[in-house]
Order: C-alpha cells, then sequence, then structure tokens
C-alpha cells in the first residue's frame, strides 16, 4: 500500500483506461438489469476518494440512490465531506474491514474495493470478508495496481533492505508477494516468475485463489467471474470481479447478453480484457467514429493507423471518454 | 477368494485408545453422561439452554453430580434419571452407537467417552444405574475380560429407585492404573477437573446440575460480552448448514481482562469444547492478527447445535474440532471476519502519538457493561461497531513561549514581587492583557 492516499497524487477524473472500464461495468449493469436483477435497488460501497466519479455514473446512469464510500485517510476527511455528490452518498471513515461486515444482509449489494497499491494481504481479508456475508446476487470487484512492489513495500517485509544499495528485483518482489499471499500462491514458482511481466499474472493467480478460498466455505453459492480487465493510465491496474450467486441467479446471469460483449470473461483462466486506449487527435478520433463499428480488417485511407489499433479502438469506443477543458 | 483377518482386538481398545485423551477430559466424559441423562429426562433442548427464557432452570429441580478423586479410586455418582435397562443392554457398553441409538444424547456424540474413561482410568468398574422403575448393575475386572474373545458384558438388574429425585448412576473405578496413580500423587488432578468443568459447562452448571468435585461446589465461568449503548456493537451472526444451527457473537469483554480469557470459546451443543483459542484454529495468525495483549478484551463465541451430535465439529476428545467440517469452514470464515473490525478498534487504543481518539476507545473498552450471548443473539446479524462521541469543543488550549530573563525580572520589579515564577508572570501579563485590551 502507498504512504499516502493517491487521492493527493492522481487526477482520477482524467483516466481513460479507468473511465474506459467504468463505462464498461455500467454498460454490464444495464445489462444486468435487463436480465431481472435489479441493480438499482442494489448498494454500492466503494472507495469514492474526493472524486466520487464511480458514485456519480452509478447514481445517474444505473440509478443506484444507496451508496456508501469508506475513506481511510482521515487527513481527507473534511474534503471528502465537502466533496459528497449527492446526499444519497453515505460516507465512512475506516478500513473496508471494519465496514464490510455492517452491510446491510437485507439487501444485495456491489462492492468496488478499488485499492490503489499492489496486493496486500489486507485485500484479501477484505475479500474474504466480503465473500463471506455478501447475500448472492451481490457483485464483488477488485482492483489492485500490478507494478513491481516499491521500495517501501519491500521493505516493511524484508527490514534489511536498504533502497539505496540494492536495486528491487524480481527476488525482493517474490518475496513481497510470498510475504503477502503465501498461502494463495502455487507451488515451485521461481523468481523469474516474479519478474516485473509476470506481476499481472502472480496478482491475478492469487486473488482467483482468494475468490476460491472464501467462496467455498459457502456450500449454497458460487462466485460467477463477470469482469477481468488489465489497463494502463499511469500504473498498469488488474481488475477482477464477479457476482456471489445461488442457482437462480447463475441461470439468470447465463440468459443475460453479457456474452455479447467483448469485455465479459466468464472465467478467470481465460486472457484478461484489455484496454488500450489509442493515442489519437480529436479530429481522428471523429473520423473513426463515422466508420463505427468498423469491419475487421478496415483502416483508415486518410491518414495511418495500425490496423490492430483500429480493431482496439472498435472495441472501446462506445465507452470512451472525451476530455475538454472548460473554463469555469 | 481369501481374506485377510480385520478383526477387532480388546487390546486396542483398551490400551491404545485410550492415549490421545487425558486423566481430567475422561472425568468430564464421564460427567457430560451425567448432563445427558438430566437432558434426556426432563426433555430439554440446548437452544432452551444457551437462548430460551427459561434461563435458570427455574420449576427444575436440579441434578447433583459428584465428583470424588482419590489414589485408590475415582468416583462419579449423580442424580440425573439413571440410564435405562434397554440402552445399557443394546448401547451403552458398545462401541459407538448404532443408528437406532445415535440420538439418545446431547453430549454423547461418539459412543466411546464412557468406555475410554474406564479403560484409562482403572483396571475394575462398577456401574449401578437406578431410574425410578428399574436399575442395573455392571461389574467388571478388565485384565479378566481382555482374555476372553467374547465382547459381552455381564449386568445383573436391581430395583428402581421408586423416586425420581433419586434416580441417578454411580460409576467407581478402581484398581487405578499406575500411571493415574502417579498424576493423582502429583496433586492438582481434582483443582484442574474443578477449573475445566467451571470453563466447559458455563451453560449447564447452575440451571441443569449441581456440580462437586471433592464436595468442592463447582461455579460456573460465563463467557461475558460486552456492549454499550449507542456506542459499543457485539458482533453477531447465524446460519444453519447441515442440520447444524450455528450461533456468532463477538465482542470486547467488560472488566479488567488477562490475556488468557481472550479468545473464541466454542461450544457444540452447549458444552465448551475450546476455550479462549488464539491460533490459527480461529484464524489468529492466519486471517487475523497474531494474538497480542493489547486484544485481551477480544471475546468470540461460536455456538454449534444440533439434534444429531455426529453433525458437530468436535473431535472425539470433545476438546478440539474437525477442520475439515464443512460448517466449521463456514463458521470460521465469518468468525475472521467478525474479529477483524474488533481488533482494528483494540489496536486504535495505542496509537504512536497520544491521541484524544485513542483515549474515546480506551474509555469505550472500558465502560462497556456486560451482555448475555442470548441478548447479543436475539438481534440480527450485524458487524462490531464503534460510534465515537460527538467531538468536543476544545476549551483550553497550552500557550507556550520563551522570554528573556531581563524582560521577566522587569516585569518582577514593576510589580515588586522578586519570586514571581516564570508561568506566574506569563499568567498575569496574558490575563492583564485580556481583561484591559479585550472587549467581551
Amino acid at each position: 500500500m502507498s504512504g499516502t492516499s493517491s487521492s493527493y497524487r492522481v487526477q482520477y477524473d482524467l483516466r481513460p483506461s479507468k473511465q474506459v472500464e467504468r463505462r464498461m461495468i455500467i454498460d454490464a449493469l444495464h445489462r444486468l438489469t435487463a436480465a431481472g436483477f435489479p441493480i438499482a435497488n442494489y448498494q454500492y460501497t466503494g472507495f469514492g476518494a474526493i472524486y466520487f466519479v464511480d458514485f456519480i455514473m452509478l447514481h445517474k446512469l444505473v440509478g443506484i440512490s444507496k451508496l456508501l464510500s469508506l475513506e481511510i485517510e482521515k487527513t481527507l476527511e473534511s474534503r471528502v465531506r465537502f466533496n459528497r455528490p449527492f446526499s444519497c452518498v453515505e460516507i465512512k471513515m475506516g478500513p473496508a474491514s471494519s465496514e464490510i461486515p455492517n452491510l446491510s444482509r437485507d439487501r444485495r449489494h456491489m462492492v468496488w474495493l478499488d485499492y490503489d497499491g499492489v496486493l496486500h494481504k489486507d485485500f484479501l481479508s477484505d475479500i474474504q470478508s466480503a465473500l463471506t456475508i455478501l447475500p448472492a446476487g451481490s457483485i464483488l470487484l477488485v482492483t489492485v495496481d500490478v507494478e513491481p512492489p516499491e521500495p517501501f513495500d519491500c521493505q516493511r517485509v524484508d527490514p534489511t533492505f536498504d533502497g539505496c544499495k540494492e536495486v528491487l528485483g524480481p527476488k525482493h518482489w517474490r518475496r513481497y508477494f510470498e510475504e503477502q499471499a503465501g498461502g494463495y500462491l502455487p507451488l515451485g514458482l521461481s523468481d523469474d516468475d516474479f519478474a516485473k511481466s509476470m506481476l499481472a499474472v502472480r496478482t491475478k493467480e492469487i486473488l482467483k485463489a482468494a475468490f476460491t478460498k472464501s467462496i467455498t466455505a459457502r456450500p449454497d453459492v458460487e462466485f460467477l467471474p463477470m469482469f477481468n480487465f488489465l489497463y494502463r493510465d499511469s500504473h498498469s491496474m488488474l481488475s477482477m470481479g464477479g457476482m456471489i450467486a445461488e442457482p437462480a441467479e447463475e441461470r439468470r446471469m447465463r440468459g443475460s447478453t453479457l456474452d455479447e460483449t467483448v469485455y465479459y470473461r466468464d472465467s478467470f483462466d481465460s486472457p484478461p480484457f484489455e484496454i488500450i486506449v489509442p493515442r489519437l487527435t480529436r479530429k481522428e478520433r471523429l473520423y473513426l467514429d463515422g466508420e463505427m463499428p468498423c469491419a475487421d480488417a478496415w483502416t483508415p485511407q486518410q491518414f495511418n493507423c495500425d490496423p490492430d489499433l483500429v480493431l482496439r479502438y472498435r472495441e472501446i469506443y462506445r465507452f470512451l471518454p472525451a476530455f475538454a477543458e472548460i473554463l469555469l | 477368494m481369501r481374506y485377510a483377518s480385520a478383526d477387532v482386538r480388546k487390546r486396542f481398545f483398551i490400551e491404545m485408545f485410550t492415549r490421545d485423551i487425558s486423566l481430567e477430559d475422561c472425568v468430564l466424559d464421564l460427567i457430560d453422561n451425567s448432563i445427558d441423562s438430566y437432558l434426556l429426562k426432563h426433555s430439554i433442548s440446548i437452544s432452551q439452554l444457551i437462548f430460551g427464557p427459561d434461563a435458570n432452570g427455574v420449576g427444575r429441580e436440579m441434578g447433583n453430580v459428584d465428583v470424588t478423586c482419590s489414589e485408590r479410586q475415582i468416583k462419579v455418582v449423580d442424580t440425573c434419571g439413571g440410564i435405562p435397562r434397554k440402552r445399557a443392554i443394546e448401547d451403552v457398553f458398545c462401541f459407538g452407537h448404532d443408528e437406532e441409538n445415535q440420538q439418545a444424547g446431547k453430549l454423547g456424540a461418539y459412543g466411546i467417552g464412557m468406555k475410554r474413561a474406564l479403560f484409562k482410568i482403572g483396571n475394575k468398574f462398577h456401574i449401578v444405574s437406578q431410574t425410578a422403575k428399574e436399575g442395573f448393575d455392571v461389574s467388571l475386572k478388565l485384565d479378566e475380560w481382555a482374555k476372553s474373545k467374547d465382547w459381552k458384558i455381564p449386568i445383573t438388574f436391581i430395583d428402581g429407585t421408586g423416586s425420581e429425585t433419586k434416580a441417578g448412576t454411580s460409576i467407581t473405578i478402581t484398581e487405578l492404573h499406575e500411571e493415574v496413580v502417579l498424576r493423582i500423587k502429583e496433586g492438582g488432578v481434582p483443582k484442574n477437573i474443578l477449573d475445566d468443568a467451571a470453563t466447559t459447562y458455563p451453560y449447564f452448571l447452575g440451571q441443569c446440575v449441581q456440580l462437586r468435585v471433592d464436595g468442592v461446589d463447582v461455579a460456573p465461568r460465563p463467557i461475558p460480552f460486552g456492549e454499550s449503548d449507542g456506542v459499543v456493537r457485539a458482533a453477531r451472526e447465524k446460519f444453519e448448514q447441515n442440520g447444524v444451527k450455528v450461533t456468532l457473537a463477538a465482542s470486547v469483554a467488560p472488566g479488567q481482562r488477562t490475556t488468557e480469557q481472550a479468545g473464541w470459546y466454542i461450544l457444540c451443543n452447549g458444552r465448551v469444547v475450546v476455550d479462549a483459542n488464539k491460533n490459527e484454529l480461529t484464524g489468529w495468525g492466519a486471517e487475523l492478527a497474531s494474538f497480542q495483549p493489547k486484544y485481551r478484551s477480544f471475546v468470540g463465541l461460536a455456538s454449534f447445535e444440533s439434534e444429531d451430535p455426529l453433525r458437530l465439529p468436535w473431535s472425539t476428545t470433545k476438546r478440539d474440532l474437525n477442520r475439515e467440517s464443512t460448517v466449521f469452514i463456514r463458521a470460521r470464515a465469518l468468525m475472521a471476519t467478525m474479529s477483524k473490525p474488533i481488533l482494528t478498534f483494540l489496536n486504535s487504543q495505542y496509537p504512536s502519538e497520544p491521541t484524544i481518539e485513542a483515549a474515546d476507545i480506551r474509555s469505550a473498552v472500558e465502560s462497556v457493561r456486560e451482555v448475555s450471548f442470548r441478548e447479543i443473539a436475539s438481534k440480527p446479524a450485524a458487524g462490531f461497531s464503534y460510534t465515537p462521541p460527538k467531538k468536543r469543543e476544545k476549551k483550553v488550549e497550552w500557550v507556550r513561549f520563551s522570554a528573556s530573563i531581563a524582560s521577566l525580572d522587569k516585569v518582577r520589579r514593576h510589580l515588586r514581587r522578586p519570586a514571581l515564577t516564570a508561568s506566574e508572570i506569563a499568567k498575569l501579563t496574558f490575563e492583564h492583557f485580556v481583561k484591559t485590551e479585550c472587549a467581551d
């Protein structure tokens, strides 16, 4: 976990990939609503920080009117309260581990544990709490940073680590992951398995194992995978999520149109949906939009554009925000 | 087809089977049987005892259980109703219950406790049991019985007591085994039995039975929970799975607590199977942080109840849990979820820098009132919560500054009071300024 809240570092409302992820989740919720899930009656619990982007979207676009934002950073309290976007957003100061057990058992929930740090054992513990108490029909989504752990993360695991003398590498990252989630990792891994390029895979394995372990204690329900996003604005982030389901919810979900979308993942064994936002000018984008959804082999005639990039754009253009300066 | 022998051998039951249980727990197994007789006779359900309004056994005459322990004999005598002849003939001396007799008792799950206790303690036992209507008498020397291949035990029928209040069972074990005599000579066994019984039967002692060990009354040691209105609320959960009703509660305990008392208590049909557990069994050091003295106020209770004791997650010694039990696996996940906020709360008592919030939390921990498990369990499921008191308006603040000695002396000379201390001068000058320069 970072030493300082990312609210101090990141302009949350200006992250195109994250926004695509949010819009895809909203799209999925609309599809679930159409399949008979009363999503508007769900309670949304997340980490709204000071921007509340997800809260605003879920209230305005999905109609969720019971929202709870958890904030652990005490120094942010006045700003969090000041920036609360709607009166129906409740704010609680404290860790998720203290608030998850208090979520009502009489309503379904969508809980987004949108962490801003690399995997930590507290995250796994929160997943266990959520999957232990949330009623069937509830949705749990978890986002973590999949960049290598920072020197201060590694120092916490190994106090003898000296960031000035040693260069962080797979050996240190392995130690960090084994300390945080040793019980969730497969046997027989070597330092190479903790190379920077492998950390997203390791994190995915761990989160998947945490979901499985936590839901196994409830023989009457299953955890049905729905989301698995990998994206990058400044840091590479991994999101995984799904629904706690009894057979009735499972049938309803199978009857939804989720499987018509590009982002739906009904198994965590499939590769994640990678949100790649092509760098395009406004003019290029308008031009591309005019041709969307394009045929598989289509490329623009007016300017050079990698066909793969066009295909990537085709997957996300419906969800991609357009940022503009507003002079207030 | 050839066959290999798969015979049952008496030696296994007499010499090996007895090694996994302590002497004290063997005696508790015999007490379990007495309590079970009482529950059967009065048709008392475990739920009624733990959660029911008839909590104090009003209107029922309690059974007496007397345990005596010497180097010559160990004896357990009760007035809990006695064992019917039919059960004695068909079930009591068998190793394991058959399906028909499976649900005879609430505390006897496996049908081995009494036999194991008898075998563990001595070479000779004498059992006399009488209901009001009928009775039986069994006397056996194990070394002689072990020689024959016959698994039957001679039984003599005797008359009943003619009175419900006198009906009961007496078990006397003599010719104690050498190691048992040694343990008793070492001292402490009766005290251990008394302490173990006090922590094992808080829901039975004083409600169903009056237990004495060597003539000393055993007082139940209840498991105390704390709450305070509007400030501290205990966590509670319940669920039912595979015929087992599970009720969980966790909070901070009232009063001064020791680390020995802290942890999870686990009941199976009202009997404490695990007490004050602070290890991985209940999540400590795994899903939860390792136990530290700052968590000494933590108390949690998990009650597993079933009409069929075999469904409960206890081990045969009733001192451990079957970790592979599906109902325990689910309960354990809930226990960890319930515990975390309490540990966070107790942790916040000791920040690196003293704060008003931490002082409030310490005061909240100290001022919880005692509430019963029954009271907590009657409310809907919820997590632990702490509501801090409304922020108090600050009335005073420290003012600190340094001043030159020359200027302080100037004031002393001006006031002609050479003995004034620096802080007195500061106070005087500050008050003078407020009085003369600031309008109200």
